[in-house]
């Protein structure tokens, strides 16, 4: 098959949408219904009458050795069907940390507080957390290191033989930093820190586990089901075929339910051995230890820029940890300095550590809202150093091909100068630059901030599989195996079945995430579900579209060229009276349905594809007890065309608040000097923003520009490059109100007092007009 | 989840002190922070004795000479009764801060006083002194969140923001037991850990809160109560200033500065009490006061941020009752 | 100390009426309160339940009996998701920190996580489910599917019930109250933005109806 039959099964590739008639609409969700009603069924709602709850004892200690597992008392209890641990014969299986790191289920090695030791299952979740408490633990405590800045000094404890380094630090370098240093009018140098995150979904980590003898059903809370099928299957050593993996809904991710967890496979053994379904969630408290994180990244950027706005050469160094195993610790963190702006000079170093904490998993946009706290900051400098609008520095910068990828591939499309220049206009960026507003009161200090970004992908790519079915009364049936994870995939989906077959939303009906039932989808995550998906889904419609032509053609006796689908009818442009209803077409009624295959095409072969940002805000501060308050954000966006304006909009706030977490109130605190352990497990001390923490007012100003080279529908990616500049744009305006500048994230006035303090009077940064 | 225990509901106070002399038993009112004690470990309990029926505990009430609030009204109860908004806003402006809307409208008054600390050692797998252990692990440790007056070996801070505005506005304790009632002023009713790390209150274990009594406002009393915090909901005081001021003819006649988040118990700051009576509440007044309520602050590796918080926050606070 | 304490009850009995005081004293009969609401308690007999025993209880659940044997330390969520197959309701934390679970308890948004099932009985306890009139949506559920009020819609049964509940209490509420009533609700998407504007939709939508719920 050639790559242009991908696109339909048969002729050319379509041409992009001109006008459209539902897409780019505000459409509210084809699946609102379930989700307000209560009648969505979550993994963590599915129950069996005979199902037991399982549940997992974990090391408490940052490093230790278990030495033995007395479960002698906790089978003999009342309801408890099935107690495992690393000495029991079931639990033989091997967990892949990487490609080259293996360790058993339950290893007797804990290289993190959080590890499973063990594991029950009983009739209640209360007799299984009995349970859990009754089994006796010997461990040996080992010597631990638990901050990143610590685990390359001498004399620190080794978390794996070969030393603290995942790897040797890795180089990028283009062109001479000193050289570019050296033609600089201005050099600047900082260190940053961003805290290490933890996503925390409102849905808990696990899944319901049933065996049908060897046939392994699983209902788990995740963002691919194809992606936890074939990790099971390899795990357990089952073929595909026997492994089914269901996720109609599924509570949040954010990157941390891209694969199944050891849970899952917990969950699959003790339902082998009893015989019967287990439902086997977290708590939360498990889910700060061994569900993932954002690593911290603890950054120094020297920067030069010329008196024109001209940057000269980028030197960024990270030094982060993706915990007790290689999991991506410094993933991304550079490609911001690396390609978001012109630049001749640029090296970046990497160094990524072990230490003994949980593994991270992806964190929405990885690496990028790290490496943009620092860039945005520096960006911001040199515009005050320079004396330059720091807008006006960016758009000095805009580059109109990849910098950091080898050839220098063309983008597809930037909208970079658009986000710049249609943000700051929506937010009245000049006119607010120029006005002194003061409170009226000395302490209380009003200041404005901004960040640009883009995201490294978001292009999406193949491979998909959808298939689009229309029945005989005209009504269709869209399946594809993608999760929708809360961006509106099922809904942008079905908009573009609506677009191209001329149906009505509530005459599709969706099946996914179900890979017993529905086609192939790689996870939804990465910003790509949706540039992705569509033009499969677009493909599977045109090929239903030309048979649909084709029978209809036949009943009305024309050219089936002339023929075109318009609201359920299939009409002759050439001749207005031939017209057919969808339901009345002869050869649909005969066969009863019409299928339509469609595939993900590639993405072009020279250029890429990446969506682009702006934010700015504006924030007011109390330099007395250093409480800031976010009073307003705009959020510029150009992710290709809209698809679902009131889905977009949703997301642009919700990235902008997932920014205010992390530039705010959100981190990961361990007890590192003492005892290595994760202080602040549950969501009182690790503070996620609630309604109050937000502006009332924000504002989503989407670009609208389809990118017809970069795929059928013309969409970019979203949900990541949404929540990337924001923190940035806050310490910004922090330091426009006040004149500090405040290099760690967590602006709570834990940090701010003693900062403001210091600054003693804090200034006003001059407006300049 | 949690652990399995008794659980009976009396009647009546004298079913409930019966209940508690069984050994190992403990009071459930709102049980917002007892349950999270008990799935946490903090402590274990053999039986719940929920207070639930006792309705001599339920309401607020006019004394003729003040206001007594039984220990079961909710915070929400507190926050909105007309009465307390008008004649005592710092406790009605505290209870509006406690937690969430979903917490104040479960939790009580005397839950709240009676709360367990917050320290997240002590909330966590750690032994430490306050659970019976040896060493209060904050004091090389995350001490973020600790205290900078009153620590000594335990180095919490009361998490409580009615018992500020409560002591600022003269409250007293009425405690209820088998046998019979006692009446302690609020301020006598927590227990320094120079006294005994391992109570947070002079509750006896066969006792109980019963109500909170307060005194009819005095002529020209102001009160006020803010309370600075990371999030600003759901979250506990970094630092908060409860003010009870009665003023005459501009100058301040007595005064109660009591802070939150800054010592094991609820703290009179009389240092800055001084300063402020008998003046009048000038720029130089107020700097002062600020100055002197941190004058004996001891902070720890992390906390030094408290001193330049709890200064801002009292001359803010005190610039908001002179303005 | 135990002079103190005699002039404190002098003092005391000065402040309360005699009748109050011995009310609270635990041997008179009622309280007299002047504001207030007294939480109605349906259980009458006192019974020790002992740990790991079932206890029968009978809950008020949207509008219908339930009898169940539950144990004491049974939260009302637990019996709500995995005993009644009530699964609208969702638990996030278990632990009164994210609102997933919020339901309303004589009108008043509770965590069930937080509420012991023993507890629960005769209280008027309304979920998610018991806003729906049929199959139709109840007018904050019919708000959240116009204005998009959520993402992956995990913690959304609890965001409409905390609005609900506000609703029932201030009808038109003001934009600090909608935020102030939806700072007990965590929403990891981060949809408050949508949630506020839901809520003013919801209450439009109540007001049409005539302000039923």
């Amino acid at each position: 098959m050639s790559e242009e039959q991908k696109y339909s099964g048969r002729g050319a590739a379509p041409k992009p949408w001109d006008k459209t008639t539902i897409i780019g609409k505000r459409i509210p969700r084809v699946d609102a219904y379930e989700r307000v009603s209560g009648s969505a069924v979550y993994p963590s709602d599915v129950t069996f009458p005979d199902m037991l709850y399982g549940a997992v004892l974990r090391c408490p200690w940052a490093c230790a050795k278990v030495r033995s597992v007395d479960t002698s008392g906790t089978e003999k209890m009342e309801g408890v069907y099935a107690v495992i641990s690393g000495w029991s014969p079931e639990a033989g299986i091997y967990w892949p940390y990487s490609k080259d790191i293996r360790m058993k289920l339950f290893d007797p090695l804990c290289r993190y507080e959080g590890e499973p030791v063990a594991a029950v299952a009983a009739t209640t979740p209360y007799l299984a957390w009995d349970a859990i408490r009754s089994i006796k633990v010997e461990y040996d405590r080992l010597p631990f290191v638990a901050d990143e800045r610590k685990a390359l000094d001498d004399g620190a404890p080794h978390v794996h033989e070969i030393g603290n380094l995942v790897t040797p630090t890795q180089v990028y370098q283009r062109g001479d930093v000193a050289k570019g240093f050296a033609e600089a009018d201005v050099v600047l140098e900082e260190t940053y820190r961003t805290e290490c995150e933890i996503h925390t979904p409102m849905e808990l980590h696990g899944c319901v586990a049933r065996w049908d003898r060897d046939r392994l059903t699983l209902w788990e809370s995740t963002q691919g089901v194809y992606a936890v099928q074939a990790r099971v299957s390899e795990i357990l050593g089952l073929p595909l075929s026997k492994v089914r993996v269901i996720g109609h809904y599924m509570g949040g991710a954010f990157g941390s339910k891209l694969q199944p967890g050891k849970y899952t496979i917990i969950a699959a053994v003790l339902a082998k051995m009893t015989a019967r379904p287990v439902k086997l969630f977290l708590t939360r408290e498990e889910t700060f230890l061994a569900a993932g994180n954002r690593p911290p990244a603890n950054m120094r950027l020297k920067a030069g820029v010329r008196k024109d706005g001209r940057l000269t050469a980028l030197h960024f160094t990270d030094i982060g940890t993706g915990g007790a195993y290689p999991a991506g610790g410094t993933a991304f963190v550079d490609w911001l300095a690396q390609d978001l702006y012109a630049c001749p000079n640029v090296k970046t170093e990497l160094t990524d550590v072990y230490i003994n904490a949980g593994p991270s998993r992806p964190f929405r946009a990885p690496g990028h809202p790290q490496g943009s706290w620092a860039l945005e900051q520096m960006m911001d400098a040199l515009a005050v150093a320079i004396k330059m609008d720091p807008v006006e520095v960016r758009l000095k910068n805009i580059p109109l091909y990849s910098q950091a990828r080898p050839g220098n591939p063309p983008y597809t499309t930037t909208g970079l100068r658009e986000c710049l220049t249609e943000g700051a206009k929506a937010f009245k960026w000049d006119e607010a630059r120029r006005k002194t507003r003061e409170s009226g009161k000395e302490h209380i200090r009003r200041g404005i901030g901004m960040a640009g970004a883009l995201w490294a992908v978001g292009g999406g790519r193949p491979p998909s599989t959808v298939i689009v079915k229309i029945f005989a009364d005209g009504s269709v049936n869209l399946n594809m195996g993608a999760s929708d994870i809360g961006t509106g995939t099922k809904t942008i989906m079905a908009m573009v079945v609506a677009e191209e077959l001329g149906v009505k939303l509530d005459a599709i009906q969706i099946e996914n995430a179900d890979t017993g039932t529905t086609q192939y989808a790689t996870p939804s995550g990465g910003s790509k579900t949706v540039p992705t998906e569509s033009p499969a889904v677009r493909a599977a419609c045109i090929s239903v579209k030309e048979q649909l032509l084709q029978m209809a053609a036949q009943d009305l006796k024309a050219d089936v060229s002339s023929l075109m689908v318009r609201s359920e009818e299939i009409v002759s442009t050439a001749d207005a009276s031939k017209r057919i209803k969808i339901s009345g077409i002869s050869g649909l009624k005969e066969q009863g349905v019409i299928v339509g295959i469609g595939y993900r095409a590639p993405n072009p072969a020279d250029k890429i594809t990446n969506p682009f940002a702006a934010q700015f805000c504006e924030v007011e501060v109390d330099t007395k007890t250093g409480e800031v308050k976010i009073l307003r954000f705009v959020g510029a966006n150009d992710s290709g065309r809209v698809m679902d304006r009131l889905t977009y909009d949703n997301q642009v706030f919700g990235g902008i608040t997932m920014g205010i977490g992390l530039a705010m109130t959100e981190a990961r605190i361990l007890d590192a000097g003492q005892t290595g352990k994760m202080l602040n497990r549950n969501w009182h001390d690790y503070k996620i923003p609630t309604a109050l923490d937000v502006p009332a007012e924000m504002v989503s100003v989407p670009l609208d520009l389809p990118d017809p080279e970069a795929n059928t529908t013309g969409a970019k990616g979203l949900g990541e490059p949404v929540t990337i500049p924001t923190a940035p744009a806050v310490a910004n305006a922090i330091y426009n109100a006040t004149g500090v500048r405040v290099t760690t994230t967590g602006m709570t006035p834990v940090q701010l007092c003693e900062l403001f303090a210091r600054a003693k009077q804090p200034t006003k940064q001059k407006r300049e007009g | 989840m949690l652990p399995a225990f008794d659980y009976v509901r009396p009647k009546s106070l004298t079913d409930v002190f019966k209940h508690l002399a069984s050994k190992g038993t403990t009071v459930k009112a709102g049980g917002t922070d007892l349950f999270g004690c008990l799935r946490d470990g903090v402590f274990q309990t053999s039986g719940l004795v929920s207070l639930n029926n006792i309705k001599e505990l339920h309401g607020i009430a006019d004394t003729g000479n003040g206001l007594r609030i039984g220990a079961l009204t909710t915070i929400t109860e507190v926050a909105t009764s007309p009465v307390i908004r008008n004649q005592y806003p710092a406790l009605a402006q505290a209870a509006m801060e406690v937690a969430s809307p979903q917490l104040r409208n479960q939790g009580t008054i005397g839950g709240n006083l009676c709360q367990k600390p917050r320290c997240w050692y002590y909330r966590g797998e750690f032994h430490c002194l306050r659970k019976g252990g040896e060493t209060c692990f904050a004091v090389t440790g995350q001490n973020q969140y600790h205290c900078i007056l009153g620590g000594d070996g335990c180095y919490i801070v009361h998490p409580s923001d009615i018992a500020p505005a409560l002591i600022a506005l003269d409250a007293r304790v009425q405690i209820a037991g088998s046998k019979g009632a006692r009446y302690v002023p609020l301020e006598e009713f927590f227990m320094s850990p120079t006294k005994d790390p391992k109570r947070e209150t002079v509750l006896m274990p066969d006792e109980i809160v019963a109500g909170v009594l307060l005194p009819a406002p005095s002529k020209g009393l102001r009160s006020s109560y803010r309370k600075v915090r990371a999030r600003r909901s759901w979250d506990f005081a970094l630092a908060s200033v409860a003010l009870a001021l009665t003023m005459s003819d501009r100058r301040v006649a007595s005064a109660h500065v009591v802070l939150g988040g800054a010592a094991p118990v609820p703290w009179r700051s009389r240092e800055a009490e001084e300063v402020i009576a008998g003046k009048q509440l000038d720029a130089a007044t107020i700097t002062k006061a600020a100055e002197a309520a941190m004058s004996k602050a001891q902070p720890m590796d992390h906390n030094h941020y408290k001193l330049a918080l709890f200064r801002g926050l009292i001359e803010e606070q005190l610039q908001a009752m002179a303005g | 100390m135990k002079k103190r304490d005699t002039s404190e009850e002098d003092k005391a009995k000065q402040g309360l009426t005699r009748r109050q005081f011995l009310t609270t004293m635990g041997v008179g009969t009622a309280a007299v309160a002047v504001s207030g609401k007294r939480q109605a308690h349906a259980a009458e007999e006192e019974a020790v339940i002992k740990a790991g025993d079932l206890t029968r209880v009978a809950l008020n659940i949207n509008g219908r009996r339930h009898r169940l044997m539950v144990e004491p330390r049974w939260s009302l969520l637990f019996v709500l998701r995995e005993r009644l197959g009530l699964t609208g309701t969702k638990v996030g934390c278990e632990r009164g920190e994210c609102g997933a679970c919020t339901v309303l308890i004589n009108d008043v948004p509770r965590y069930a996580c937080m509420t012991l099932a023993v507890e629960a009985e005769g209280a008027k306890i309304i979920t998610v489910e018991g806003l729906m009139n049929g199959e139709e949506l109840g007018p904050v559920q019919q708000a959240f599917l116009e204005e998009d009020a959520f993402q992956c819609g995990y913690c959304t049964p609890g965001q409409i019930m905390a609005v609900e509940g506000l609703l029932r209490s201030f009808p038109d509420p003001s934009s600090d109250q909608v935020r102030a009533a939806m700072s007990g609700n965590l929403c990891r998407c981060g949809t408050y933005t949508h949630i506020a504007k839901a809520t003013s939709r919801a209450a439009e939508l109540r007001r049409k109806a005539g302000g039923a719920s």
